[in-house]
């Protein structure tokens, strides 16, 4: 028996290497991208495809984490109908959605026109605006509720230093959402590198061209920046909405859901049905309906607004 | 034969090693290996619960050397309860925990803790009658005339005072004899003494400014405990016999809307929805004389007590409407259904119903006892402190609870009922809006909530 025998692990392995060493180049190229995104395939498998797809199983079933799911066909579904607290949770998310994106989008990108201007120092700034935006949320949650704070909040402070009132922030349910919308729009920064960068692309020879035909400030903005900047915009506007329909880490550390469900954002809805209210079956329908929605507004998106983007080189 | 020293030290090293490894993986023989059965405990708490159940489980291993018990320790009581769900779910669940009380029966329902009635009934210290306060311990750990946990403590909730503001004013605190309890409409009379604007003037005066209070008498929460002891203390129920949602009938909403009107028919308590925005806890305003009278649970004796405190204080019961009321409740500690070792399991649980693991949380101020030997004479010499213990709290735990507490055994589906429609009409009630107004329909839903629970059961 010879030496390199006696040791089998040693052996195995002397023979996957030589079973690669028989491969092709292009096969072992096509191994080794299969090795490099299998971390990525395993991760998508496990974290999304899995949970997503006992999710569809728990839709049908009715599971407390007690005792085993209980198959109860469509009854998940029907209690969708004519369940008022998710009527409530639609309507805050959509309401929140409807003011929180458009205005989001307008700040960004009034930001990126601020912050694309070339002084001493612009890369401070720059940093300063885009800072909020890497803020870990739950510390956001935390300086947003004493910045509200009725008493002490600073702005309140502000408001009352003008002679306005004393305003509940986060107990009036008339002003709760308003306060939602400031803390969402505070954390544009991400949204504004990505305008920024928009805005860097377009060649100046169009400025030129157009400042030549005679275009002002507000035209070359309007004829210019706003078609070039289209598929930006449109992509902002897509993840915005999609981002919009999944507060919670605010929702639940700043108000948990109050006052009187003002804040009840849907993916809250869901989180509470789930692991409060032990109705894992039916909080899988509403993150299925939370999917579905996403989906169609999506589709809405690009049927009717996507169509309007112009791109400049459509083939890529 | 001989062997050489390096030899014998990788000889007896080796054996030294491999005994371990089997011992660690069950291949020794029991005369071999050390027979120590490991039990987990989940449970939450802050610092001190922390410290306490650890000092526990040191004494607990010392008198019982075949039991180690691993402390799994989640800081909040809700993240607990989700861990606890999901380790259900996983079959991971600890072998012995806490259980939060409501959720208790929907986990004793559901199969998820074992059935130790006849280990209570037949122990020679916790069977023996009269071991517990009853007939509230049985009220809250019977589900369906059987026991899956035992109270850990009791808890309820009563006035702390700042009595240098009683001092100054010549009032009379209350305390917690039946005749030492006033009546609503003497306190609200109080209440006006103590509550006063910037300019000095209390409502009721000419010119008072509501907008303007700086001493108010007294905060009251806006939550479940000392809103359902209102409800009781009106002569209504927060949860009737079945189970249900009691805060719609006429007597409970009064109790309630009496609750409301302190803030904004009376001005004498701050708005408890900002009480979070004041910039200062109960604590901070009744140190600093800018409240009188907190309603907060007993387990704020822990950190609102006399060594602790700038200004003298006190504790006294809370005032009654129709009657003297205060709800009691506290965690369980249970056996999980799925555990390997009932019988270790529940020596530890039979260990922390035993007067030395309560002693130690009642002697900070965090805990009541629910065993009526240390609710004797002598037994309060085992608990009661001076400088944690206003002079007269031990009436609470001896005279007040017995009589007026009122234990509650919270439903499944509360927790929904509770999320979706209760808490949110309290935020209501909070917000200024009339009891009537809003908790017909709040309690509606949530008896639906409850009754689809129980038939879900």
């Amino acid at each position: 028996m010879t030496a390199h025998t006696a040791d089998p692990a040693a052996a195995e392995g002397f023979w996957l290497i030589r079973q690669y060493n028989r491969l092709t180049l292009r096969q072992r190229r096509t191994l080794m991208g299969y090795v490099f995104i299998a971390p990525f395939i395993l991760g998508f498998v496990l974290w999304w495809l899995g949970p997503a797809a006992v999710a569809g199983y728990l839709t049908f079933h009715k599971w407390n984490f007690l005792a085993a799911p209980k198959f109860v066909g469509m009854a998940n579904f029907s209690k969708m109908l004519g369940d008022p607290i998710l009527a409530q949770s639609l309507k805050v998310t959509i309401v929140f959605s409807v003011i929180s994106v458009p205005l989001g989008l307008v700040f960004a990108f009034f930001l990126a026109n601020l912050i694309n201007a070339k002084f001493r120092f612009i890369a401070i700034f720059r940093t300063i605006y885009f800072l909020p935006s890497i803020v870990p949320a739950v510390a956001n949650a935390i300086l947003w509720a004493w910045l509200f704070n009725t008493e002490f909040g600073l702005i309140n402070f502000v408001i009352r230093a003008f002679g306005g009132p004393k305003i509940g922030w986060l107990q009036d349910p008339n002003w709760v959402m308003l306060a939602f919308v400031i803390l969402t729009v505070w954390g544009v920064g991400g949204s504004m590198i990505i305008f920024l960068a928009g805005l860097q692309g377009i060649p100046q020879i169009f400025y030129e061209a157009a400042e030549i035909d005679g275009a002002g400030r507000w035209q070359r903005l309007l004829y210019v920046t706003l078609p070039m900047m289209s598929p930006i915009i449109f992509f902002n506007l897509v993840i915005g909405f999609i981002n919009s329909f999944q507060v919670f880490v605010s929702a639940l550390l700043i108000t948990n859901g109050g006052p009187q469900r003002a804040t009840l954002f849907l993916v809250l809805h869901i989180w509470r049905t789930a692991f409060s209210s032990q109705k894992m079956g039916y909080a899988a329908v509403l993150s299925w309906l939370l999917f579905l929605i996403l989906m169609v507004l999506s589709f809405f998106v690009f049927r009717y607004i996507g169509s309007r983007v112009y791109y400049e080189n459509p083939g890529d | 034969m001989s062997i050489s020293r390096r030899e014998f030290l990788k000889l007896t090293g080796g054996s030294a090693t491999a005994a371990a490894m089997l011992a660690q993986l069950g291949y020794l023989p029991p005369a071999l290996a050390q027979d120590v059965t490991n039990i987990t405990f989940g449970g939450w708490g802050g610092v001190a619960e922390d410290e306490g159940v650890k000092s526990a489980i040191e004494v607990f291993e010392a008198e019982n050397e075949d039991i180690d018990v691993e402390w799994l320790h989640t800081p909040s009581a809700g993240d607990y309860g989700r861990v606890l769900l999901s380790s259900i779910a996983a079959g991971t669940a600890p072998d012995t925990g806490f259980i939060l009380s409501d959720n208790y029966e929907t986990l004793a329902v559901g199969g998820a803790l074992m059935d130790i009635t006849d280990l209570v009934k037949n122990d020679p210290l916790l069977g023996q009658p009269g071991y517990f306060l009853e007939p509230q311990e049985a009220n809250r750990c019977e589900v369906n005339g059987r026991w899956y946990g035992i109270g850990s403590t009791w808890v309820a909730h009563h006035f702390y005072y700042n009595a240098e503001m009683f001092e100054a004013e010549g009032i009379t605190p209350p305390g917690f004899q039946d005749d030492e309890i006033w009546e609503w409409e003497e306190f609200l009379e109080i209440c006006k003494v103590f509550t006063k604007d910037s300019a000095g003037r209390h409502p009721g005066d000419a010119g008072f400014d509501s907008e303007d209070i700086v001493q108010w008498a007294v905060d009251w929460p806006f939550w479940w405990m000392p809103l359902g002891l209102a409800a009781h203390a009106n002569g209504g129920e927060f949860l009737t016999e079945d189970g249900l949602i009691g805060l719609d009938s006429p007597e409970a909403m009064e109790g309630l809307q009496r609750i409301t009107d302190l803030v904004y028919a009376h001005h004498v308590a701050p708005r408890s929805a900002a009480l979070a925005s004041l910039g200062m806890n109960n604590v901070q305003m009744v140190d600093s004389g800018r409240l009188a009278m907190a309603v907060d649970g007993s387990w704020a004796l822990s950190w609102m007590n006399p060594s602790l405190m700038n200004v003298a204080m006190g504790t006294g019961a809370l005032p009654k409407m129709q009657q003297p009321a205060s709800i009691m409740q506290a965690h369980f500690h249970s056996v999980l259904a799925g555990t390997d070792h009932p019988e270790e399991a529940w020596r530890w649980v039979r260990f922390l119903a035993t007067p030395f693991y309560q002693e130690h949380f009642c002697k900070i101020g965090l805990w009541i006892p629910n065993q009526t030997a240390m609710l004797t004479e002598e037994g309060l010499k085992g608990w009661i402190r001076e400088g944690i213990h206003p002079p007269n709290y031990s009436q609470f735990a001896t005279d007040y609870l017995p009589k007026h507490g009122v234990a509650v055994a919270i439903p499944p589906g509360y927790i929904e009922a509770a999320n979706d429609y209760i808490n949110p009409a309290f935020e209501g009630l909070a917000n200024g809006e009339r009891a009537e107004d809003i908790m017909p329909d709040a309690v509606r839903g949530a008896n639906e909530v409850l009754m689809a629970a129980k038939e879900d059961m």
